[in-house]
């Protein structure tokens, strides 16, 4: 039995590879509390994974570090074969804006955007004034298009305060795909959604991601969503201890 | 693209931002207005400073000493000045020292006593003044008569003539004051009064400062003695002149130097009471287009009049030729110096300004930090987050500093009913016209300055939003992105 999560065993290559991934947070002067001792993660593209484990566990933590927007005290991160905190500080904000998508729980979006300007806020930071002048007409309809794929075709002009919980999840979740990314990174996407609204939404993601044929990371503490995923990874006492496509002998 | 796009965005989606902008507006608007308001002052002050001063003054050294030839009276070289077509006019002055005391003291009394100091004798500036031609003055009355009957005489303009004599102009003006006692007849100011003594050779008449004539409880055909001292040819000593002469009148010149010690007489009369030790002592010439000629006709002035030999060549020559800015340096650099301290205070208004921009992006960047947070995930560069938050304070600066202008600009120009508009209804004058010598409330906006109070306003905000713009690009996304 093969018991390297992070060996390709499946024909799909790798979208990301962390390995020995460590993460301790400060607390107060001298002590500090380490979250992950070390955690080897393979994403293969397509693939959609669960990452489960209790409140507190280091799930977010993780998640953080594999979007870029946390750096690990240990361990490396490869993503399209190349470190990116060896890269520079514009690359990476490239590669997060390019290659990855973020969904989470609280929403996320720019109070003061309207729907559309939220999701076309990706592309307006990928591009200079003079480029988004060009593309600004296709783009727009791009979005528009998206949007109301997502049965938000009344809500385009409106502001997240006047959206309910599901329409801003969706709404971000336009805004992630948008890019078209190669993985989308769920921080517990329907934790503050009722459970019918969960549901609706959760499903909408499950169904682009399959159309899109990309790698998702889903972070949840709720099993009957993971059921959902063809691989599981649990998260406790700061390291994978299960992962279904490779289960740990005892 | 986003920078300037969500820049926007928030400036107006926070009411707090317009304070920022209303305080670059109201910096930019009084700046422009209080400088205005300023540069009119000082250059009514600079009218002021000039004072009787003609454009140019031509005083050649006529000391033996400095081995000159020049001549010693004034015709020459008039003549050679008029013949310039830039100039307008020029007549010839003589400026010497004197000594007046209080009526019926004789001088050479209080000199050896050594009394009280009330009987201190008095330091006068005399002053010999060519006066005008009988055309010139009978030209006025002329002209006076032909507008009886409907029909206009032109001015009279005559090259030889000093017409911007301010004397005259001052002396044909209303009368001062009741204590006080105008000449006779202003264009024959010299001529005798009619109440004089008749006793003895008769007298020269003189014209006193006002406040002089005031102080001195003087009375029209007094007679004052005046005492002057010039060098005996002959021995090489300075003894004491004394000579009587009439007052037959007085005049008013607004400045308080010239009122209260400058004595005018007869050019002729003054020399032959200093025993034609000088004929003269300058000669004053007013430009056609002195703004525009002043620099090349100095020069040309120069050169000219010492290669007839009118004024000494050698170090001293440009001393003998200059512009009456050039003869009163030090208090226009004064008024400069004033100038410039005042730009500096006030440019505090706009450190003010700058401060409310920093104190509200300070507050932003804290109410912000989720949405730092999330563009920063969504691939923005903590860089972009910095430049983001200074668009705001150049939008602030750019919306603030061009209504300002626009503001300050129209204010300056309109200052005038502006301010009666403003005095009548608060009810209080706010300009005493009384106060100040001028009947409107000077003021002169100056393209250069508006631009520089349009730049300072730019640099002021963009330096004072560096701070909090440099603070929002440090903020770790993460704090702010796992809660709500
Ligand atoms: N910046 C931080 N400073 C201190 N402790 C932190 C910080 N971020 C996370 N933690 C701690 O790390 C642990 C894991 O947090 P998190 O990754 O959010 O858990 P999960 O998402 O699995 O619920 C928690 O105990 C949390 O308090
Ligand atoms: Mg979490």
């Amino acid at each position: 039995m093969n018991t390297d999560p992070t060996r390709r065993d499946s024909p799909a290559p790798v979208v990301l590879r962390a390995h020995g991934i460590r993460r301790a947070f400060a607390l107060g002067k001298a002590r500090s509390l380490e979250i992950l001792h070390g955690i080897d993660i393979a994403l293969h593209r397509g693939e959609r994974v669960a990452l489960m484990g209790a409140s507190g566990a280091g799930k977010s933590t993780l998640l953080h570090i594999l979007g870029l927007l946390d750096r690990p005290d240990e361990g490396e991160i490869e993503i399209d074969g190349r470190d990116p905190w060896a890269c520079s500080v514009a690359e990476r904000a490239s590669i997060r804006n390019q290659r990855l998508g973020f969904v989470f729980q609280f929403y996320h979006l720019l109070p003061e955007l309207t729907a559309i300007e939220n999701v076309l806020l990706p592309s307006m930071i990928a591009r200079g004034a003079v480029d988004w002048r060009r593309s600004r007409g296709e783009l727009r309809a791009r979005a528009e298009h998206a949007l109301a794929e997502f049965g938000l075709a009344d809500r385009m002009r409106h502001k997240p305060p006047q959206l309910s919980g599901g329409e801003r999840q969706r709404v971000a979740i336009a805004r992630a795909l948008f890019t078209d990314p190669e993985l989308l990174l769920a921080d517990e996407p329907t934790g503050n959604l009722d459970k019918a609204t969960g549901e609706t939404v959760l499903e909408l993601l499950l169904a682009e991601q399959e159309k899109r044929g990309l790698s998702m990371l889903l972070v949840t503490h709720d099993s009957r969503l993971a059921a959902h995923c063809e691989r599981v990874l649990t998260i406790e006492d700061g390291v994978i201890q299960a992962d279904s496509a490779h289960p740990i002998p005892l | 693209m986003y920078r300037s796009f969500l820049s926007w965005r928030y400036l107006f989606a926070r009411r707090t931002n317009l304070i920022g902008m209303v305080g670059i507006l109201v910096a930019v608007a009084a700046l422009i207005l209080i400088l205005s308001i300023m540069t009119g002052f000082l250059d009514a002050s600079r009218d002021a400073v000039r004072g009787s001063l003609a454009d140019i003054i031509i005083e050649p050294n006529q000391g033996v000493e400095a081995g000159s030839e020049v001549p010693r009276d004034p015709y020459e070289l008039l003549h050679a000045v008029r013949s310039d077509e830039r100039v307008q006019a020029a007549t010839s002055q003589l400026i010497w020292a004197g000594l007046i005391t209080q009526r019926g003291k004789k001088l050479d009394h209080i000199l050896a006593s050594q009394g009280s100091t009330a009987n201190n004798p008095i330091l006068v500036q005399l002053v010999g003044i060519d006066t005008a031609g009988p055309l010139r003055v009978t030209w006025p009355a002329l002209q006076a008569a032909v507008r009886t009957v409907g029909g206009i005489l032109p001015d009279l303009h005559v090259q030889d003539e000093f017409d911007t004599t301010r004397l005259l102009a001052a002396l044909t003006g209303e009368a001062s004051g009741p204590t006080l006692a105008p000449v006779e007849n202003p264009l024959f100011p010299f001529a005798p009064p009619s109440r004089r003594p008749r006793r003895g050779r008769p007298k020269a008449s003189v014209l006193v400062g006002e406040q002089l004539f005031d102080i001195f409880n003087m009375r029209r055909g007094d007679i004052l003695q005046i005492g002057t001292i010039v060098q005996d040819p002959e021995t090489g000593e300075w003894p004491l002149n004394n000579r009587e002469f009439v007052v037959a009148g007085t005049f008013r010149s607004g400045q308080n130097e010239a009122d209260m010690g400058r004595i005018y007489l007869d050019r002729g009369e003054l020399s032959d009471f200093l025993g034609h030790f000088r004929d003269y002592t300058q000669v004053l010439v007013a430009a056609r287009d002195y703004e525009h000629d002043a620099a090349s006709l100095t020069a040309d002035l120069r050169r000219d009049l010492a290669e007839r030999g009118l004024i000494s060549e050698g170090p001293r020559g440009p001393y003998e030729v200059r512009t009456w800015e050039e003869f009163r340096v030090n208090l226009l650099g004064a008024i400069e110096n004033e100038r410039v301290l005042m730009a500096i205070m006030l440019s505090l208004v706009l450190v003010v300004a700058g401060f409310t921009i920093f104190a509200i992006l300070s507050m932003m960047v804290s109410e912000k930090r989720r949405d730092i947070g999330i563009l920063l995930a969504l691939g923005a560069t903590p860089r972009g987050i910095r430049q983001m938050f200074l668009f705001i304070a150049f939008w602030d600066a750019l919306l603030g500093s061009l209504a300002g202008a626009l503001l300050g600009t129209w204010g300056a120009l309109r200052i005038d009913p502006l301010e009666r508009a403003l005095s009548r209804f608060f009810g209080v004058e706010i300009f005493n016209r009384q106060v100040y010598l001028f009947d409107h409330i000077p003021s002169i906006v100056q393209p250069l300055a508006v631009a520089l109070i349009v730049l300072g306003a730019f640099a002021c905000a963009l330096l004072f939003a560096a701070i909090p713009a440099w603070r929002a690009s440090k903020l770790d996304p993460l704090a702010a992105l796992r809660y709500e």
